[in-house]
């Protein structure tokens, strides 16, 4: 499925983002063959300083990480960038400063070195300051300008979901002349406690990412993609194909996939790139664009959905499973079960519509 | 040995010594090889110095910094060699201990050794001295505001200005309004700065500035303790001090002890360009964090953009570096969250 996102031609939607999976050259070839259609540099700063240890925690479902950008010096990334470059395929560099001509400098280099497009990571939740650089749309713009100025290749802007007005910073990458925003960063987290140390998971704030915050990436991409248009590329806990597909419904020409890779490795990308091939093939869709955005015309405001008077059916209303997760979720005590025998009281239902999602057998629908 | 005399040995005309060193490509392989095994054996090294006369490359940087044994510099010299040394190449440090005599001697000097490129750190050089340097070829990239008026030179620096109104904002924010500054004599444009920085803070909040407030000396650990020996003595004793250096606040902590003045309970402090031992002292020092090792990487990646591609553009980049107000304990700030981020 092909797409074209800030005028790179590529051959799918998957780009493998910002992280140490792609710390180097020859692990930025591991991601392009395993089928990506463009990579991103791990970020690079002015000053690589030694990482902390340790830096990463996952709890089976997201992942904290505490700073991680490139310990390669810039000089060391021409070299790499040689062998990033040195066959086919789309490298983008990930660029992280805190004023815009430091920022503008970096750029300018990774386009020397033969980066085909910038990505902006100023939206880092991590030790850098109370409050994230792309929460303040008049920094990003300030930032995107002198940047765009600085470049000819395009200029992405990375945001966060650290931000109250999403759909503000990306306006104001537009009017300074981005070609495309990616959203979302990481978010600020704290893991967990462990209980018997009294200690934090990690010794600091870190970056949350993962499957948890699939829910709220998605909501940014829509909100960007319901107000500014701007090529936008959606980021957060993507795991399979289906999530892919999520993210282009919701208005993305492509998305980017990080802690699935460091999970499960770079196989993943080739598992979710065939799938989406074949969901494509059997839905005659050959590029992104017929289907961006799709699900968008069906996000309403409340005034616009129409109230039909829905409440809880179940086809037959046996069912011997050993489970009362209908019964419990019920915050309405519409439902009851004796013995093997579903009760359901609809005028105690109001059409809630949890139970649909709560039964394992999917026995419950809403109608009327 | 020198090279004729290794020309004598491997039968060879000196020219031929010559262009195995530097063309190596020109020469026939085997000639190539008995010339370099003679070489070997017996440990010629070439002559640098005279190399860099034909080639006009002495792989070789000239570093100026104002006082070695100010840590803030030599952060920043580390900065400027990490980079000198990946590309290569040796880096020269003077120390041109806030003279600018000293500092034109050490340029003279640089020039005449044909260095590739010169990096000043807050320079005391005039415009007229730089056109000089660039008259004869040799790049100059600025690190730091210079005392004079260079003009058409690349610079990386931070503001200081602005770093200072924050430390100084901060201080009032805690609830100070008795809040003096030592400022050091050198680097005087910077400090002079960071004095509008301090005043515009008070101005904000109309504090009126207090003359006796604003304390110079002499940018050491020494320099600290006197000035703040008159800030002690004064009758209505500042309950906060903003100083333009560590070293400053130091030597100023230092004379709070001998006076038995609990540092920050009855003096706050606060000071600026976070070198390491401002983490170590008692109580830890807040202070303005100077990125000193990234303005030297950042400097020398300048120097080295002109000494490769010799253009012109990149001569009026300016790269402005954020500072970042470190809080540690000196300030007697509370908010435990302020001091992670």
């Amino acid at each position: 499925m092909k797409t074209d996102f800030l005028g790179l031609k590529m051959k799918n939607p998957i780009i493998v983002s910002a992280g140490p999976w792609n710390r180097d050259g020859k692990s930025i070839r591991k991601g392009i063959a395993a089928g990506a259609g463009a990579v991103i540099t791990e970020t690079i700063v002015s000053d690589a300083l030694l990482d902390v240890r340790p830096r990463i925690a996952y709890n089976g479902q997201g992942a904290q990480n505490i700073r991680l950008y490139s310990d390669i010096q810039v000089e060391g990334w021409q070299r790499e960038m040689d062998i990033a470059k040195s066959k086919e395929g789309i490298v983008i560099a990930s660029v992280s400063a805190h004023t815009p001509s430091e920022l503008a400098y970096l750029a300018m280099k990774m386009e020397k070195f033969g980066a085909d497009a910038i990505e902006l990571g100023i939206s880092s939740p991590m030790g850098e300051s109370l409050e994230v650089v792309a929460s303040d749309a008049e920094r990003v713009y300030e930032m995107t300008k002198e940047v765009v100025r600085n470049v000819k290749i395009p200029v992405i802007a990375k945001l966060s979901q650290n931000a109250t007005n999403i759909s503000k910073v990306a306006k104001a990458v537009k009017s300074a002349g981005g070609s495309g925003v990616s959203a979302i960063n990481t978010i600020r987290c704290i893991l967990g406690v462990d209980i018997d140390t009294m200690e934090p998971t990690l010794s600091t704030y870190g970056g949350y990412s993962g499957a948890p915050i699939r829910p709220l990436g998605l909501a940014s991409v829509a909100s960007i993609a319901q107000a500014v248009d701007i090529p936008i590329c959606g980021i957060g806990g993507i795991e399979n194909y289906k999530n892919v597909l999520e993210y282009i419904m919701l208005g993305a020409s492509a998305v980017e996939i990080g802690t699935a890779v460091m999970i499960n490795g770079f196989e993943r990308i080739t598992a979710i790139t065939n799938d989406l091939e074949q969901w494509a093939e059997e839905k005659g869709v050959k590029e992104v664009k017929a289907i961006r955005g799709a699900a968008l015309k069906h996000l309403k405001s409340f005034e616009e959905i129409k109230i039909e008077p829905v409440v809880s059916h179940i086809d037959t209303p046996f069912c011997n499973a050993a489970c009362e997760a209908c019964v419990k979720a019920c915050v309405y005590g519409a439902i009851q079960k004796q013995e093997h025998k579903m009760i359901l009281d609809s005028e105690k239902c109001t059409g809630c519509g949890l139970c649909t999602f709560v039964c394992p057998d999917k026995k419950f629908m809403l109608d009327w | 040995m020198n090279i004729k005399e290794i020309a004598k040995k491997a039968g060879v005309s000196v020219a031929t010594v010559s262009r195995v060193l530097n063309h190596p490509e020109s020469v026939a392989p085997e000639t190539k090889e008995r010339i370099l095994n003679v070489i070997e054996e017996s440990e010629y090294t070439p002559n640098w110095f005279a190399r860099g006369l034909n080639f006009n490359k002495t792989d070789t940087i000239g570093l100026l910094i104002p006082n070695i044994l100010n840590p803030s510099y030599m952060e920043i010299a580390k900065g400027v060699e990490d980079v000198a040394h990946q590309k290569n190449y040796t880096t020269l440090l003077c120390n041109a201990e806030n003279a600018v005599e000293k500092e034109r001697k050490y340029v003279d000097s640089l020039q005449k050794r044909r260095v590739d490129g010169i990096v000043l750190v807050s320079s005391m050089l005039e415009n007229e001295d730089v056109e000089g340097i660039k008259k004869q070829g040799i790049p100059v990239v600025l690190i730091g505001e210079n005392k004079g008026d260079i003009k058409d030179v690349p610079i990386v620096r931070i503001d200081c200005e602005g770093a200072a109104y924050k430390a100084v904002r901060h201080l009032i924010d805690i609830g100070y309004k008795d809040i003096a500054i030592i400022y050091g004599t050198t680097p005087e444009r910077e400090n002079k700065r960071k004095i509008e920085g301090y005043i515009q803070a008070l101005a904000e909040e109309g504090i009126s500035e207090r003359e006796e407030y604003i304390q110079e000396a002499a940018n050491t650990i020494e320099g600290g303790y006197i000035a703040a020996k008159r800030l002690i003595d004064l009758k209505r004793r500042p309950r906060a001090i903003f100083t333009s250096s560590d070293l400053l606040a130091f030597g100023a902590i230092d004379a709070m002890k001998d006076h038995e003045i609990k540092v920050p309970e009855e003096v706050a402090f606060v000071g600026f360009d976070n070198i390491r031992m401002s983490n170590l002292i008692d109580p830890k020092l807040t202070t303005v964090e100077k990125p000193m090792h990234k303005m030297g990487v950042v400097g020398a990646r300048l120097l080295f953009d002109i000494m490769d591609t010799k253009d012109e553009e990149n001569n009026s980049r300016e790269i402005l570096l954020q500072s970042k107000l470190k809080i540690r304990k000196s300030c007697g700030h509370r908010e435990r969250i302020g001091e992670i981020f």
